[in-house]
């Protein structure tokens, strides 16, 4: 199956659901879908066209929006992007579809503060243990300190 | 009646910051808990305050031994973005420089393997022969362990007819040694007894589980990045994807031996086929890649390799993803570690089934320093680091 056929057979399956895709270069796919369907065409990207796995999830603090990446597949590589809202950074998880990758989900919980909705263990993962709530270091409006020259 | 022992973060068993909680009945190990936060330097948020240039040297650090993997994912991405492609000098000056790290690598590993089972002479053998592979990347790159050899548009130093005879020379050394350490892991019965059946992970787990590297291989999956996404100069030189199907720790250990025979062979190859020409080129100091994303995918020794960017037109990255093999491992090590049904797990080969997966923290948990009460974070320049570690040894001298 090349790139093409995969944006093909997605458009086919779900329609106008699939909001943009591209093919910037060779095994490389880039999708963007609607918040509702974006667990079943993970689910139908690993089980029904058998891509079985997940490489990473990323989350993009895009200003006005945050993003949900999943990168699917093990030749080709399927990005599948999610819009969500800022005020409501809620998403479906795909812990149950996709055992693997509950650590990339807490991952991104914990530096972005996005819930992933069925998530198992989703709780603090890489920050340590006592830092503070509600501070996400990968946000935009979080400002690390730069460093000051000595006197 | 299960009791609760914790491993880490500081353990003599394995020197890096990391905790497992193990529950354990009697000898048995019944359950896992991993934590890997202690060593979180905010690297993917220091990606965003450096321009493109400057992240080469920070993607170098994210992982010491890795370090020709990480510069060439990222340089390969930035390269994506700008769409520009590298001559053809250089895919192949980066190969030979990103196989023999995998030499060095899996070298390094198998001596850390043999010390866990307490079979200090191997270790001590292969270090030696390790020293070859640091004495060719320091004659090519210039450096011993950090190479500092890939940048945007290609690769910092070329080599000499002097230097590909010198390859050559080590080169058969190393073949002729890696046979003897293989022969010594198949027939020793000190490395069998302590490695044959010991932390399972059957082919439909590592797959579930999305396993990556030796650790998928050795669980009989035919899957390699440089097989199957080839980069570089992958697609034009070639070398079989080792696999075995005992998906135990004996067999992670053979993939990568057979791994560093793979790796001579297309280092020899790439020197007999190297092509000439220019080995990179110019790029300005300040690139301004056009908005848009990026995925660049890797096999590094430990396993695939994923970088993300993306940019927004101007001259530092506006994200940047890294997905290191250590974590999309850390589920299927999980696993290895707990008994289930005829599978019996007990807590002497916890030391060699977490070393199995060849772990390294410092990619895993990536940050700066970060100061916890005032929920702030900062880097220190070098002059801070040098003044602090004098302090540091006048008061403890």
């Amino acid at each position: 199956m090349n790139e093409e056929e995969i944006i093909n057979i997605l458009k086919e399956k779900f329609g106008d659901k699939i909001v943009e895709c591209k093919i910037p270069m060779k095994r490389r796919v880039f999708v963007e879908v609607s918040k509702e369907c974006y667990k079943d065409v993970v689910k139908f990207l690993l089980h029904d066209l058998d891509m079985k796995h997940v490489e990473a999830i990323t989350g993009v603090d895009a200003k006005d929006h945050f993003e949900v990446i999943a990168h699917i597949g093990y030749g080709i590589s399927v990005s599948v992007k999610v819009k969500i809202s800022k005020d409501e950074p809620v998403i479906d998880s795909i812990c149950d579809i996709a055992r693997g990758v509950e650590l990339y989900e807490r991952e991104a919980y914990d530096l972005l503060g996005i819930v992933f909705k069925g998530n198992p263990n989703l709780k603090r993962f890489i920050l340590p243990e006592d830092w503070p709530e509600g501070v996400y270091p990968l946000r935009k409006d979080y400002e690390a300190e730069h460093p000051k020259p000595l006197r | 009646m299960s009791f609760y022992i914790p491993i880490g973060p500081q353990h003599p068993v394995h020197p890096e910051p990391l905790l497992m909680k193990f529950k354990v009945e009697g000898e048995q190990v019944i359950d896992v808990e991993i934590n890997v936060s202690y060593t979180h330097r905010g690297i993917e948020k220091g990606f965003e305050y450096r321009d493109y240039m400057k992240g080469i040297f920070l993607a170098e650090r994210i992982c010491g031994i890795c370090n020709a993997a990480h510069t060439l994912c990222y340089t390969q991405n930035i390269e994506q973005l700008l769409g520009k492609e590298i001559p053809p000098r250089a895919k192949y000056l980066r190969l030979i420089v990103e196989e023999l790290s995998r030499i060095h690598s899996h070298l390094l590993w198998l001596g850390l393997a043999a010390h866990q089972i307490g079979f200090e002479t191997l270790f001590m053998y292969v270090w030696r022969d390790r020293e070859k592979v640091l004495d060719l990347l320091e004659t090519i790159t210039g450096n011993r362990v950090v190479t500092a050899y890939n940048t945007i548009g290609g690769v910092r130093r070329d080599i000499t007819p002097e230097i590909e005879q010198k390859i050559r020379k080590s080169l058969d050394y190393l073949e002729e040694r890696t046979k003897y350490f293989k022969k010594v892991v198949m027939e020793e019965p000190t490395v069998l007894v302590r490695t044959q059946n010991v932390g399972i992970l059957k082919p439909r787990e590592a797959i579930e589980l999305f396993a990556v590297g030796p650790v998928l291989r050795a669980s009989g999956i035919k899957h390699d990045i440089r097989a199957d996404d080839p980069y570089i100069a992958h697609d034009e030189v070639p070398f079989n994807v080792v696999t075995y199907d005992t998906c135990d720790v004996y067999a992670r250990i053979l993939v990568r031996v057979d791994e560093i025979l793979e790796c001579i062979n297309m280092v020899r190859y790439s020197l007999d086929h190297l092509p000439s020409g220019e080995y990179r080129i110019r790029m300005p100091v300040i690139v301004r890649p056009p908005p848009g994303e990026s995925v660049s995918r890797v096999e590094a020794p430990r396993g695939e390799l994923l970088h993300y960017v993306r940019s927004d037109g101007s001259d530092k990255p506006y994200r940047y993803k890294v997905r290191t093999p250590t974590l999309a491992n850390i589920p299927s090590t999980a696993r290895m570690l707990t008994s289930r049904g005829d599978y019996i797990v007990y807590i002497a080969d916890i030391p060699i089934i977490f070393g199995s997966i060849d772990p390294c923290l410092c990619c895993t948990g990536r940050v700066m320093f970060i100061d916890i009460e005032k929920s702030k974070s900062w880097v220190w320049t070098y002059n801070e680091l040098v003044r602090y570690s004098l302090k540091r040894f006048e008061r403890h001298d």
